[in-house]
């Protein structure tokens, strides 16, 4: 093991130090890869079958690793800055590596692999893989965009349907949605579920993710859209996008304290939410992928009958609702050996069709960034084999989409993670405080952490 | 004899029976309080790997199906977390028993000679190594990442075995140089005047000597190799080259895992340790008994 | 009492010539793996967390200094609790009876455990009125259990008694080794004098054990400063990140806001703190009475 990777070492230096940049075929070059872990096995597959592609394809060679998604991160930021890295890191919605390393000049410009696609990447993509670089003062590509999410609603169909409603008559926009449901948890508390709630809304500050999505769709859904523009700038000194975050948590408490919400959703881990759903303890949530439904895709029933996705209602003011997505793809670390190799690679994993088969493998968890891709081929769309899919693609990629703000600001990573929203909603449930003060003092610290970041 | 005397011999064995059986229900009732204190997540635990589904919240205290599926997920290796279980636990068992045999051997090797050898200022090499600890492990992770990679280890068990021998070994010294100065020097000098070379005496004084040190600091290390997952995870990377701490952090991957069968894993994981520790559990009562010789 | 085993250490003499080559063959493997492995570690963590404008930085975010106290009570309280109850049940252990032993057996478990899903489970357990306790409360108690990780003392002191349940064992262990090298001639003496239960304890145990529990107690609290697992596992830093501790914390900063130095700085704040502590502990290594 460790003598092949050493030989391979020796081999990949020598290669590179013969090829120039974008030779096309560096012959018998080995490049190292690590891959973050699929949610489900088909999608290691999928990407084995794409490097057994490519490897015979161009004769070199990828030495992959594949691991979770944290010990990904973990590792890919050790990396980073000890300066041993791989060639490239095939990563999921890596929003916390890359805007601060790109910022620091620690990746590689991977624009001469993005650009030939640029016209048909979908816009929100190409700014998904975009982030301002500190050193050279200005933006360029640091991720190759494969692949997006977005979170989608989900439900229990059957619980809906015993307590008496129908989804079809779901109201059309953001909060009116939402309370949509509170009465079917008065009626079916009625017919004995004693303990049922209504909306798993996850206002926790434990999840990495879960709480800071949440929140910025509601702030999305009220007008708050434009808190960081794109060219990094922070907006809360608007008064409309004040009063935006102020709506969003009121309404998120107030679902809480009127007993809407379980009451053990402020501690949430990313997974509880999810145990609770597939418990039927609460009728529906809004979180990341189809990832709820595929872990029961087994169970015919609750997959094909029980289970329902919907997509976004339009925001409160009645225009349309864009959802916010996440990207996935590859990126190399300064001080690669192989960037030509891993360069190439990804090259040849941006062209659609082995785009298209790759996330077709990944049984459709993520969709192209690519958007005509999914009009192309009728399996995204197809509604007789898979109920939930074809929901799912059209949120995420034919609906109006709009990019995380991670990417504007590399501010913003660190709010989320320091779950600024999460402890506002907590200052209102637990210490009382109005929402407007609650955004207030949540609004000082990140005009504190965005103050840190100066573009030059 | 008068009659008072053995009315009082009779008053005091009732006493001392009372005091007995009032003794044996405390150990007892304490008994119990500690099977439930150290059963109630375990049990938690075994709930979860019995159920047929991740029933984490089904709100039962037993499951209503309660099947040994998951157990034989593990075992047949028959979910793709779990693809390679034998061989990562194969992994596990040689980091395992690597870094409490090198622990042990490298940490009573030193305090032997610290603690035994007349060495001067031996006790500053000690401190050295304790100061190490009041940096906490989790901060070296990235340097420790990069000092593998300079060292061509990175990937490979070794790595995972350097490392954590490095963290058990301070701790097995003091704990080694405190035990082993109830061990009379007086053994050593006999042995020295009866011609024996350092060696012997390490070998066949000191060591069996301490064995209940060597038996706790042996499972502490083995424990610490078995169940330690941050560097296993910086450290090691494909599926070959995983120990079962990694694996098991792969079900933290995503938030729809089969939570039943990580349960099921982690508990056939940590029947090894407890097996062990049972076996080497009368070189301990060894020691108890060689308690008397000593003083 | 301790007196009685008082002398002076090591002996006062000096190695002869070939002694000089055992010692140094002795000490080279652990030397190596000190000079190979720990040193340079070490340095480097200490240089990236070099610039004192980051712990200007660290002051200014409103969750430190909450956090730091966290990090207090936590490790005060669990590693006090852990040891004395360690070293009182470590005299329970010493008792040979079969039951006993195999009571201690089924008392190491949470030990042999691995932490991530043992602590996954402490979390499941009391997250909510679905997880086990409540359950548990509900259906044979008949009480509506609090929702533990909402609560503040509640979540901190759910991560305190995770961590003395999984660590108590193993204290227990090394207490039960101490205990098994104090000469049995010392308790008869003991015995003469009518020393049992308590004052036997107070005169005689604890006195020889004394340095031991210490020293322990030391090394714990330089451990238990150090670990993210149990707090990240069971509460998570819930209710509202007011329970994270500086190792939480400094893990979130490193890898979740991408920011290692900052992230090292934390780890390194508490610094002021511990050093004394070792310090304190190499003073009592050094002592040369030998109490045990």
């Amino acid at each position: 093991m460790k003598n092949v990777s050493r030989r391979a070492m020796v081999a990949g230096s020598i290669g590179v130090a013969l090829a120039r940049p974008y030779v096309a075929r560096a012959a018998g070059v080995t490049a190292t890869v690590w891959q973050v872990q699929g949610f489900v096995p088909e999608e290691d597959a999928a990407f084995r079958k794409t490097v057994d592609a490519y490897e015979k394809l161009s004769g070199n060679r990828i030495d992959l690793s594949i691991m979770p998604f944290q010990a990904l991160n973990q590792k890919a930021i050790a990396a980073i800055h000890s300066g041993e890295v791989p060639d490239l890191i095939f990563h999921d919605a890596p929003t916390t590596i890359l805007p601060q390393n790109a910022w620091d000049d620690r990746l590689e410009d991977v624009s001469d692999v993005v650009e030939p696609q640029r016209t048909k990447l979908s816009a929100t993509a190409l700014l998904n893989a975009s982030f301002y670089n500190s050193r050279t003062k200005q933006r360029a590509f640091y991720l190759v965009p494969i692949k997006q999410a977005c979170a989608p609603f989900h439900m229990w169909g059957d619980l809906v349907r015993k307590a008496g409603f129908d989804l079809k008559d779901a109201p059309k926009t953001w909060n009116a949605y939402w309370d949509f449901f509170k009465p079917v948890q008065t009626a079916l508390r009625k017919q004995g579920m004693r303990k049922l709630y209504a909306l798993g809304l996850q206002i926790t500050t434990v999840g990495p993710n879960d709480g800071n999505g949440l929140f910025a769709h509601f702030l999305i859904a009220n007008g708050g859209q434009g808190i960081v523009t794109q060219d990094g700038k922070l907006h809360t000194g608007d008064p409309a996008i004040r009063e935006a975050a102020i709506r969003s948590v009121e309404f998120m408490t107030k679902c809480y304290t009127d007993g809407f919400v379980p009451p053990e959703a402020l501690s949430w881990n990313d997974a509880d939410d999810n145990n609770a759903y597939h418990e039927k303890l609460f009728v529906m949530n809004f979180d990341g992928t189809l990832s709820p439904e595929l872990a029961m895709i087994k169970n015919h029933k609750a997959y094909y009958e029980d289970m329902v996705v919907m997509g976004l209602p339009n925001r409160n003011d009645g225009s349309p609702m864009p959802a916010q997505l996440g990207a996935g793809g590859g990126f190399i670390p300064k001080g690669a050996k192989n960037i030509a190799v891993a360069k190439e690679f990804m090259t040849y994993f941006m062209r659609p069709e082995v785009m298209n088969e790759n996330l077709k493998n990944g049984l459709g968890r993520w969709v192209p960034s690519i958007p005509s891709i999914v009009k192309e081929d009728p399996w995204w769309l197809d509604t007789a084999t898979d109920p939930h899919r074809s929901t799912y693609v059209h949120e995420a990629v034919l609906g109006p989409t709009v990019a995380q703000y991670n990417g504007f600001n590399p501010a913003w990573g660190k709010v989320a993670a320091e779950q600024v929203w999460g402890q506002a909603h907590a200052d209102v449930i637990k210490h009382g405080m109005t929402a407007s003060a609650a955004i207030d003092k949540a609004f000082g610290r990140v005009e504190e952490i965005f103050s840190k970041v100066v573009f030059g | 004899m008068s009659a008072t005397t053995s009315n009082r011999r009779i008053h005091s064995k009732l006493f001392y029976r009372l005091q007995h059986y009032s003794v044996e229900l405390a150990c007892l009732a304490l008994g119990g309080v500690l099977v439930i204190w150290s059963l109630l997540p375990i049990y938690n635990m075994w709930m979860i790997a019995l159920n047929r589904h991740d029933d984490i919240f089904d709100g039962s205290l037993w499951p209503e199906q309660p099947t040994l599926q998951a157990f034989r997920v593990v075992i047949t290796e028959d979910f793709w977390y779990l693809a390679r279980f034998w061989h990562q636990f194969g992994n596990s068992f040689y980091v395992g028993v690597a870094v409490s045999f090198l622990t042990l051997f490298i940490g009573s090797l030193a305090s032997f000679t610290v603690g035994r050898m007349h060495l001067k200022n031996g006790w500053m090499l000690t401190n050295a190594a304790l100061m190490t600890y009041v940096i906490p492990a989790s901060f070296l992770a990235i340097p420790m990442y990069r000092i593998m990679q300079i060292y061509g280890l990175a990937n490979h068990l070794v790595s995972v075995v350097a490392a954590l021998t490095t963290f058990a070994t301070p701790y097995a010294i003091f704990i080694f140089s405190q035990y082993g100065k109830s061990i009379p020097m007086e053994l050593d000098e006999s042995a020295r005047i009866d011609g024996a070379n350092p060696w012997q005496i390490y070998f066949r004084i000191y060591l069996p000597l301490m064995a209940p040190a060597l038996v706790a600091v042996g499972t502490y290390a083995l424990l610490l190799a078995w169940n330690e997952y941050l560097y296993n995870f910086l450290l090691l990377s494909t599926p070959e080259s995983m120990t079962v701490a990694v694996a098991l952090a792969q079900f933290l991957n995503s938030d729809e895992s089969p939570w039943n069968y990580m349960m099921a894993t982690a508990i056939i994981y940590a029947i090894p340790p407890i097996a062990i520790y049972y076996g080497s559990r009368r070189y301990m009562a060894a020691g108890l008994t060689m308690g008397g010789v000593k003083g | 009492m301790g007196r009685a085993l008082v002398r002076e250490w090591p002996p006062a003499w000096r190695p002869r010539g070939s002694e000089r080559a055992w010692i140094a063959a002795f000490l080279i493997p652990y030397v190596a793996v000190f000079v190979a492995f720990m040193a340079y570690p070490v340095a480097f963590g200490l240089w990236m967390g070099r610039s004192p404008a980051l712990y200007a930085e660290l002051v200014r975010d409103p969750k430190f200094l909450p956090t730091v106290l966290n990090t207090l009570i936590y490790t005060g309280v669990g590693v006090n609790v852990t040891m004395f109850g360690a070293i009182l049940l470590s005299g329970y252990f010493m008792d040979r009876s079969r039951w006993i032993k195999a009571l201690l057996v089924l008392f190491m478990l949470p030990w042999a455990l691995p932490a991530i899903p043992a602590f996954l489970a402490w979390h499941w357990m009391l997250v909510g009125h679905w997880g086990f306790m409540n359950s548990l409360l509900d259906k044979v108690f008949g009480i509506e259990g609090p929702i533990w990780f909402n609560d503040y003392w509640l979540a901190l002191g759910s991560n305190i008694v995770a961590t003395i349940w999984k660590w108590m064992p193993f204290w227990t262990l090394i207490f039960l080794a101490g205990r098994m090298a104090i000469p049995q001639d010392i308790y008869d003496a003991a015995d003469v004098d009518g020393a049992v239960g308590v004052s036997r304890f107070a005169y005689v145990t604890f006195p020889l054990l004394g340095n031991l529990y210490l020293i322990c107690t030391l090394l714990s609290t330089l451990w238990l400063v150090g670990d993210f697992t149990t707090v990240f596992f069971v509460s998570g830093g819930a209710p509202a990140r007011t329970t994270e501790v500086l190792a939480t914390y400094g893990t979130h900063l490193a890898f979740d806001s991408g920011d290692p130095p900052l992230g090292s700085a934390a780890m390194l704040s508490i610094l002021p703190l511990l050093i004394p502590l070792a310090i304190l502990l190499i003073r009592r290594l050094r002592s040369r009475e030998v109490q045990l």
